[in-house]
């Protein structure tokens, strides 16, 4: 297949984009959103006739296929004389099942506390994809008998995210970063609103693709054409921004927090934010001996401040831990999130402490 | 001649090692190629020991072509031995060593030179212990692996204990430093790589992968004795036999709790290979440590808990600074959280503060090991279906009648639903979740 096949998980969390519309500056709403978004896609379709196009909303609880270009509905739109048909067929099906689904989301109250479902948007759109690589297969095995399964040239998803990380679904990300590097899929990135999200960085990372923070929300449509229209394999030759830090923390499976530095059962590699006498995800039993060490070297070690500010219901710690902490204010106050570290230059720290304060404004007013 | 059930085992013995003995198991007939110590107890001794004992079965006769002439009934078939194996699969095989060192033991001497796999059988081996390094590696980031060569009556270190997938490939590239000549010796490199394995904490594993080629194994002492230190120590012991199956092969791996196998070509060889990529379950260890050390099943005294850090990785455009392993100036490079010194590489353990660093996605790689997806059951027929006409993953429609010749374990309508959130799959998706993805699209667990 010449076309390369672009998916775009929408991420459409209603109070995550009403907190964008009021955001300043640069306020974004959902509906210049959805105007920059659409001519982006027309851009992806008129670049190459071959090239195919799905879009996956995440809507709180739960995840829809919105367009595919595999199969097309059979209603064809009312004819437009100002509008090229292709562009008409793409804007009408998105608009029309996006308000269908976010009608039968207000009549359900229920639904709007929930997350919107990132993870399931992400791992259809996986199946989706391995489903064309199926489907092409199929199609060429006749002339391409004895070879090896192609795949498709460069498939690639496209995560627009407005949500902060969800640390109840590390493990689902995680796995479906690794079917993504599988199936050489490559996950691109780009944080709308909110904080960076650790998880979204470590995808694109791993597959390859970019991540990009938007800071100036307004210009939504010119980081999607320079960044995110060109195929991966055409990226090398013109420079497309890449992330100046990745990281790497996990999401503890105790508290989910997300901590950079864990303890981590042996046996199933589960991580804990402290130390536990039994792992509870495999229920082995540590030896006590190892839990006292590693409590009195926890307690030597300056708290993160992911652990604090994005956890206000972080476990009580024992009380000699605390007042070891309160005896290193310094040293807690250098290590203030990975922006303000010695070695990424002076002209960072200002800019990361200003969205370490977002993030901690953030996480409160939650 | 009971054709069908025999033919059923000869031919799953290629791709399903695993449901072949499973299924040998229940039916008390196993065979000697793939056998572990859980069976040996169970063994009678009317069984065949050997392939070419068998019973002469015409696989041939039982691929039924359909009306079409097509061969798409088999591979209904296929698909549904996978699933089966699938539910046959303990659900709470949750304890691994993951944590995994290795030693791989490659036989060097002249029977290597034989010509029965093409084009010989070193060049066979060497090429599939390339594709098993990498394998390894992919699936036990965390781990590490030694290569001992025997050859001329000694055991030859070739490539010392590393982390590195790269370390280890490149030692095993040269075929010409790795010509083989003279006898093996079994007990000369066990001792070898156990040796190598002394100094290593207890809640990590120790294998021995050994792939002998030879029939003779030439000792200076007894071997037997080095097999009692194997089982003191913790070590398993796993062979690949390419000739025949010698006794003190089978002993050493049914006393170490390892695997035994011998390849009948070169298709078998590698999956008798790959099937010892993942991480071995723990209740295996704990039984095997059982027959030695006599200790209880419920605590585990090479458990251990971890003080883990999680880096920040620097780009390529950060202005550079002195690393702290090697005291170069670099631009990338990973912060280790506790005392922010820079380091080269993960995972390693920092330099200044002596925090185990490891990149999180490397423990993330065998979290599926520990959640893995319920499996989907087949829907039998239309009568309970109110959810969409297409499968809820890939949004492909599914058929709208029910199709014929349906094997037990398959859909007739082609939908397989998941117990916990009710949606229903296409049997692509279903294979995919299960084998790829290990998260439901449809409640994201």
């Amino acid at each position: 297949m010449d076309g390369s096949h672009l998916s775009v998980v929408v991420d459409l969390c209603p109070s995550q984009w009403h907190f964008s519309s009021l955001h300043q500056p640069y306020p974004l709403n959902l509906g210049s959103f959805f105007s920059q978004l659409l001519a982006f896609l027309n851009a992806h379709i008129a670049s190459r006739h071959e090239n195919s196009l799905a879009v996956f909303g995440a809507f709180p609880g739960k995840s829809v296929l919105l367009y595919s270009s595999a199969d097309l509905s059979s209603e064809t739109p009312s004819n437009d004389a100002n509008s090229f048909p292709p562009f008409k067929m793409v804007d009408s099906t998105i608009m029309h099942n996006i308000v269908q689904h976010l009608d039968t989301l207000t009549q359900d109250p229920d639904e709007e506390e929930a997350p919107s479902a990132l993870v399931g948007a992400l791992t259809k759109s996986l199946c989706y994809i391995n489903r064309l690589t199926l489907d092409f297969n199929a199609s060429t095995a006749n002339a391409t008998e004895g070879l090896e399964p192609l795949t498709l040239s460069d498939p690639r998803i496209l995560i627009l995210s407005v949500s902060p990380d969800q640390t109840a679904f590390y493990i689902p990300v995680m796995n479906s970063i690794f079917s993504a590097q599988k199936l050489k899929v490559t996950i691109d990135a780009c944080q709308i609103y909110g904080p960076e999200t650790v998880f979204l960085q470590q995808a694109a990372h791993l597959t390859g693709g970019s991540y990009i923070y938007l800071e100036r929300r307004d210009a939504l449509l010119q980081y999607l054409t320079m960044a995110f229209l060109p195929p991966p394999s055409i990226r090398q030759t013109i420079s497309v921004p890449t992330q100046d830090k990745i990281d790497f923390r996990a999401a503890c499976f105790c508290h989910k927090n997300i901590v950079d530095v864990g303890f981590v059962c042996s046996v199933c590699l589960s991580v804990f934010c402290q130390p536990v006498p039994v792992c509870s995800t495999c229920r082995t039993k540590f030896p006590i001996k190892s839990l006292q060490r590693l409590n009195a070297a926890r307690s030597s070690l300056p708290l993160s401040s992911a652990s604090q500010s994005r956890n206000p219901s972080t476990p009580s710690t024992p009380q000699k831990t605390n007042g070891r902490a309160s005896a290193t204010p310094l040293r807690s106050e250098t290590s203030l999130g990975p922006g303000g570290l010695p070695h990424t230059g002076s002209t960072n720290i200002k800019g990361s402490f200003q969205t370490n304060g977002a993030k901690n404004g953030l996480g409160l007013s939650r | 001649m009971n054709a069908v059930s025999d033919s059923d085992i000869s031919i799953s013995d290629y791709e399903e090692t695993e449901a072949g003995v499973s299924r040998s198991k229940a039916k008390g007939k196993g065979k000697a190629t793939d056998k572990r110590k859980k069976d040996k107890a169970k063994r009678k001794p009317k069984d065949q020991a050997y392939t070419w004992e068998a019973n002469f079965t015409r696989s041939w006769e039982t691929v039924q072509e359909d009306e079409g002439g097509s061969l798409q009934g088999v591979m209904n078939d296929w698909m549904t031995r996978g699933r089966r194996k699938r539910l046959l699969e303990p659900q709470n095989a949750i304890r691994r060593t993951i944590i995994r060192h290795m030693v791989l033991l490659i036989d060097l001497s002249s029977s290597m030179m034989d010509r029965d796999m093409r084009p010989t059988r070193f060049a066979v081996t060497l090429q599939y212990a390339r594709e098993f390094v990498l394998e390894w590696f992919d699936q036990n980031p965390l781990g590490q692996m030694a290569v001992v060569g025997m050859r001329a009556g000694v055991g030859e270190r070739i490539c010392d204990m590393s982390g590195n997938p790269q370390d280890v490939l490149k030692s095993i590239s040269d075929r010409h430093k790795l010509e083989p000549t003279g006898e093996p010796s079994l007990q000369n490199s066990i001792e070898m790589a156990r040796n190598s394995m002394n100094h290593l904490p207890t809640h990590s594993s120790r294998e021995i992968l050994i792939i002998f080629g030879s029939l003779t194994t030439c000792d200076p002492g007894n071997i037997h004795d080095t097999l009692d230190e194997c089982v003191k120590h913790r070590v398993r012991i796993s062979i690949v036999a390419l000739a025949a199956e010698m006794k003190i092969c089978r002993d050493l791996c049914d006393k170490t709790g390892g695997q035994f196998g011998v390849a009948m070509n070169e298709g078998h060889f590698k999956d008798l290979l790959f099937d010892l990529v993942p991480p071995p379950a723990q209740r295996a260890l704990a039984r095997s440590s059982g027959a030695g050390a006599g200790s209880g099943s419920s605590t585990n005294p090479a458990a251990d808990l971890m003080m883990m850090g999680f880096p920040t990785r620097l780009p390529d455009t950060s202005p550079p600074s002195l690393c702290a392993c090697h005291s170069e100036l670099k631009s990338k490079g990973f912060l280790c959280p506790r005392c922010l010194s820079k380091i080269c590489d993960v995972p390693t353990d920092c330099d200044i503060c002596g925090l185990m660093i490891v990149s999180s996605p490397h423990l993330a790689r065998s979290y599926h090991h520990l959640f893995p997806v319920k499996p989907y059951a087949p829907v039998a027929s239309f009568d309970n279906i109110a959810t969409s006409a297409s499968c809820h993953a890939c949004s492909r429609p599914f058929p709208t009648t029910p199709s014929q010749n349906v094997a037990d374990g398959m859909s007739a309508i082609g939908r397989y639903r998941c117990p916990d959130c009710n949606t229903d799959f296409c049997s692509d998706c279903d294979v995919f979740v299960h084998d790829v993805i290990h998260c439901c699209p449809g409640c994201g667990k």
